[in-house]
């Protein structure tokens, strides 16, 4: 071995330790319909029932953390990300989306139940699948885009008994794999920083990252790659101790007027108003 | 002895957050329903000023906790103390702001008291069977009612979803006799090194210009690219004393800095004129711009959240309409102008 390639053994060595120590993170994603899909309730009247047109999505919120995931391995070699799901059958195309953008495995938590779900049950089953599995790390977005309750992160970390902080705006894992140095963002944009003992479980706030579209070539090798499935009956029976009562459209009420006519006497018309009300000087 | 609620209030330097009332008001229409004490709980390392406020503004008695290391908030401390506090003491009802700190506690606190956690909480209503919590759900397009089996029941209130208690309400209250509930102090000295407070960073916004002006003109996804935010300024332009803003979704995009994020997480702006322009009216938005004196939204989305709160709602594209706004405008001053001119020529 020449001195050359000694040196640079040693440096690549040195910059590892530099990146911190590996880690097994596990990212928590959902699907969801995409926000201009019509939402109409279903006949019982206690949940949805999609519209024929309606799409569906990985949760928007979710793409940052599967994202945050991908940069950590990225600056981390060694580094493990592992996705997973809770849903119906369709739902697992979110963790081919996922695995398209890069993570190693997928797991679905398979759940035929078509209503409403708390949370609680979510949370109580991810919690369940990830404990005694080494995770040094637990992302997920910071809420739900169709129930926005940002409940099932929190819940996670408190099913493991580990720390949790929520609406990250910025990671940095300490070198020895102890401590993650995380902001979260609180009212007004400003951002409280943390010490946070690993592991733990963090909510990434939209903003974190920009997330990748899934390239084609891992898309290609996705496909060929097996998802754990598990029937969500496996884990223990759990009382939800929330139920929905009934769901419906809101009333909805306009204080405003409504501009009628073409494009050319809405503008006129919005001229008049704002002259009347002496917004225009 | 009915049910008891307890109230987490939520305080900045020394300043309680305007939802510490509007708590008070979903705890007292939970008591119409079934009847039962009320308490504050304030966590920190210094409560004194806000245990004053709160205890003269409001009448209810209050439990002020000091804990020594908690001067700013720390997630995993207070789910230390709250657990600690409701397992000695139960509550069947444990309200907290929908706040950044809210949403941070209560989920883990309802699981750590063996509860049920509703967040996002907006009314209160009892129908011939149980008492529904009412939330939004899928973008505000749908309202949901969610009944708790398994108390306590831990909940975020979303700030500005009730009218805040107001002091003239106390005094009308027959059975208040003084000014002044009890405040009860105690000391828990707790400390966790799981999560260390490290320092607080600036917001992007802090100093930005959107404060300050008359009017702003605000885009919003609908304006489907980085390059048409041009559409936004150019519309700006037109008033004096005007600042360009946007939603939060066009600041991940990196479309424009965040500092101009209008918005919970941005500035909070009370303009006289709101422009919103191809933004749909998220809530985090609207609660940072409602307050303005008046608002016009243009989005081509009839059903968009927005045109529930603007005062002149414009169902178009933004990018048909700004153009033709501009000309309509630019049009009418050239006609003015003429007039005027011809008025001096007339007087010389």
């Amino acid at each position: 071995m020449t001195i050359m390639n000694r040196m640079n053994q040693v440096n690549r060595i040195n910059r590892l330790y530099e990146k911190g120590k590996a880690m097994k993170i596990l990212v928590c994603v959902k699907q969801v319909m995409e926000g201009e899909s019509p939402v109409r309730v279903n006949d019982s009247g206690k949940w949805t029932s999609p519209c024929a047109s309606a799409r569906f999505e990985m949760n928007p919120f979710d793409t940052y953390a599967v994202e945050e995931a991908l940069r950590i391995r990225e600056r981390i070699p060694g580094t493990l990300v592992h996705t997973i799901t809770v849903g119906p059958e369709s739902s697992r195309d979110t963790l081919r989306r996922a695995l398209g953008m890069g993570a190693d495995e997928a797991v679905h938590i398979l759940d035929h139940g078509m209503g409403y779900r708390p949370p609680f049950l979510t949370a109580s089953w991810i919690a369940a699948y990830a404990k005694g599995k080494g995770y040094d790390l637990i992302l997920t977005g910071i809420m739900s885009a169709d129930e926005m309750n940002g409940q099932t992160g929190p819940m996670i970390a408190q099913g493991l008994s580990i720390p949790c902080a929520s609406a990250v705006l910025y990671e940095k894992p300490g070198p020895n794999g102890t401590h993650i140095s995380i902001e979260r963002e609180i009212e007004g944009g400003a951002r409280d920083m943390f010490e946070v003992t690993l592991p733990c479980v963090l909510t990434l706030q939209t903003g974190i990252n920009s997330p990748r579209y899934p390239s084609l070539s891992m898309v290609l090798r996705s496909r060929k790659k097996e998802i754990a499935v598990i029937p969500a009956v496996a884990f223990d029976e759990q009382e939800p101790g929330l139920r929905l009562h009934s769901l419906y459209s809101p009333q909805k009420e306009r204080k405003g007027v409504l501009l009628d006519g073409t494009i050319e006497e809405k503008a006129e018309q919005l001229m008049d108003i704002l002259a009347k009300k002496a917004l225009l000087t | 002895m009915g049910k008891k609620t307890a109230i987490i209030a939520e305080h900045h330097n020394g300043v309680l957050s305007p939802v510490t009332y509007e708590l008070l008001t979903l705890a007292k229409r939970i008591q119409e329903s079934e009847a039962g004490d009320i308490c504050f709980f304030i966590l920190g390392a210094d409560t004194e000023k806000p245990v004053q406020t709160l205890s003269t503004r409001t009448g209810e008695p209050i439990h002020a906790v000091c804990i020594p290391g908690l001067a700013q908030y720390n997630g995993v401390l207070y789910k230390k103390a709250l657990s600690a506090l409701f397992s000695q003491t139960p509550f069947d009802y444990i309200l907290a702001p929908h706040s950044s700190s809210g949403m941070d506690y209560a989920p883990a606190l309802s699981m750590a008291l063996g509860g049920s956690c509703i967040t996002g909480v907006e009314d209160v209503v009892r129908t011939d069977g149980p008492l529904c919590f009412v939330r939004s759900l899928f973008g505000s397009k749908l309202s949901a009612r969610l009944v708790a089996d398994t108390g306590p029941v831990v909940m975020t209130l979303e700030p500005g979803a009730l009218k805040a208690f107001s002091p003239e309400e106390k005094s009308q209250s027959p059975n208040q006799v003084s000014n002044q509930g009890s405040i009860e102090r105690s000391v828990l000295d707790i400390t966790d090194d799981n999560m260390v407070y490290t320092g607080t960073k600036a917001s992007p916004s802090e100093g930005s210009d959107l404060a300050r002006a008359d009017v702003i003109v605000s885009g919003g996804r609908g304006i489907r690219d980085a390059q048409n935010y041009k559409y936004i300024e150019m519309l700006a332009k037109l008033f004096p004393r005007s600042a360009t803003g946007g939603s939060r979704p066009i600041c991940d995009y990196r479309w424009i800095p965040y500092s101009k994020q209008v918005g919970i997480t941005g500035t909070t702006v009370s303009p006289k004129l709101y422009v919103a322009c191809g933004i749909s009216g998220a809530p985090q938005h609207v609660k940072g711009m409602k307050g303005a004196g008046f608002i016009v939204a243009v989005n081509t989305d009839p059903d968009a959240p927005v045109f529930q709160i603007a005062d002149v709602c414009i169902v178009e594209d933004l990018m048909e309409f700004i153009p033709l706004f501009i000309e309509t405008f630019t049009k009418r001053r050239r006609k003015e102008d003429e007039r005027n001119d011809l008025g001096e020529s007339f007087l010389a």
